[in-house]
């Protein structure tokens, strides 16, 4: 499918040229507007375990009907769109950032290990995608690939995205002092070889600077 | 053998700006706690409440109060690595180079620095307390570059002779500059009515760097929007 994202890397906005027949998968409530000969409906997918993904349990589904049409996509944070075409390989998303996925794509949803699940900040699940399609994903902030040779360290709040051939797990950073002092914690630890994306701002860090400006309430008793 | 020096590259300039500092062999590199994104390399992280150069726990106390983190992070690398350093709101940083002046750092702007560079907190005596903005200001000098941030984008302003500057859009001043803080109009009224509040007034011969966007102004903006802490 032809696609194109503008206004890269703080308003990313994608357009997908969907051909007649054809159907696109989305991230729901993430369609901003469309041709009026795409139908639209819900898909139930990655089952029950998207209860607890923190997202919506459905995706949806636009298929062009009769004639070629388009859909605009505008996921929810300010940041930047990525995509990557897969050829029969296997992409990994944290459940936050999946914003769109063409036919001939298999979507699942992945349980972490328990470790990774509690600390990585990704979420209980993973959204693994595979198959032969495009897939596009967002980010808070900008969009940065990372090339993994043998190891690579990310903060848990950036992880955005990794390739199979990568596994990883749970550390924390320096000593004791360092866990709980350092302002890190944990962060994720990615051996092999294969590709991480992160974003480069973390939601988590506006909101401990936003909670700064909370008023404070004194106790009636 | 001389040795080899770190530097940042600064990269998604200027609204979703993050820092890159290709740390050479042996070579240290002292953030603030929660800048970090990514690691690449056998570093060796280590967290103090001060700096070799920068005092003992009243020094960490200090930070404390001036809006950094109360601990600073020492990243030491074995071999040459990479440290992916970012900020929380959007905006740009900037990279300084010190060879042996000094530069005070506004409370919140100050993200790193080389080893070599000695960073202190700066009490700005009674005259700050009014100002609405942070206690302290950080006192860096040395020989080495220094990381800042900003909330929008940095531009700097040389002055010779005197030159007014909001207390909240301060990000970093030379050492050559004095500067006295005041209320922006002459009557009180005023100064509350326009909603400037405190200024900074600097005379002397030097650069200060100025952000876009003053960031308590936005959080005050956010304040009638968020959950009260309760006491």
């Amino acid at each position: 499918m032809n696609f194109n994202i503008e206004h890269k890397p703080d308003f990313a906005w994608l357009t997908v040229q969907v051909p007649r027949g054809q159907k696109l998968f989305v991230e729901a409530s993430a369609m901003a507007s469309m041709s009026s000969n795409i139908k639209m409906s819900s898909q139930f997918k990655g089952g029950f375990r998207r209860f607890f993904t923190g997202e919506s349990l459905f995706l949806s589904e636009f298929k062009a009907d009769g004639v070629d049409g388009e859909v605009t996509i505008a996921p929810g944070p300010n940041g930047d769109i990525g995509h990557i075409h897969l050829q029969n390989q296997t992409v990994y998303l944290s459940s936050s950032s999946y914003v769109a996925h063409t036919e001939g794509l298999n979507y699942e949803t992945k349980f972490q290990k328990l470790s990774a699940g509690l600390l990585s900040g990704a979420g209980w699940f993973l959204v693994k995608m595979s198959g032969l399609g495009d897939v596009w994903f967002n980010g808070y902030g900008a969009l940065t690939e990372l090339d993994v040779q043998d190891e690579i360290l990310i903060d848990n709040g950036h992880l955005v995205a990794f390739t199979d051939g990568l596994d990883y797990d749970i550390i924390k950073l320096g000593g004791y002092k360092s866990l709980f002092f350092s302002g890190e914690g944990f962060v994720c630890r990615f051996r092999g070889q294969g590709k991480v994306y992160v974003q480069t701002k973390k939601p988590s860090a506006l909101v401990n600077w936003a909670d700064g400006y909370r008023r404070v309430q004194k106790s009636s008793n | 053998m001389e040795n080899q020096k770190m530097s940042f590259e600064l990269q998604h300039r200027p609204s979703s700006t993050i820092a890159i500092c290709h740390l050479p062999a042996g070579e240290t590199l002292v953030s603030e706690g929660g800048a970090l994104m990514a690691l690449k390399g056998p570093v060796n992280v280590n967290t103090t409440t001060h700096q070799k150069k920068g005092g003992g726990v009243m020094a960490g106390l200090k930070r404390l109060l001036s809006g950094e983190s109360f601990f600073m992070n020492h990243y030491q690398a074995q071999q040459a690595s990479q440290v992916w350093l970012c900020s929380a709101l959007p905006g740009d940083m900037m990279v300084h180079q010190l060879t042996g002046q000094k530069i005070i750092v506004a409370g919140g702007a100050f993200v790193a620095c080389d080893s070599d560079v000695a960073i202190d907190l700066e009490w700005q005596g009674l005259k700050s307390i009014f100002s609405g903005e942070s206690l302290f200001w950080i006192k860096a000098h040395g020989h080495g570059e220094i990381l800042l941030s900003s909330f929008g984008f940095i531009y700097p302003i040389q002055v010779e002779g005197e030159y007014i500057v909001d207390t909240g859009h301060i990000v970093a001043f030379e050492e050559t500059l004095s500067f006295t803080i005041s209320k922006a109009s002459s009557t009180w009224l005023d100064s509350f009515m326009s909603g400037e509040g405190f200024v900074c007034r600097f005379k002397g011969r030097g650069t200060v760097w100025c952000q876009s966007h003053n960031p308590s102004q936005y959080g005050s903006l956010l304040t009638p929007y968020l959950r009260p802490k309760s006491n």
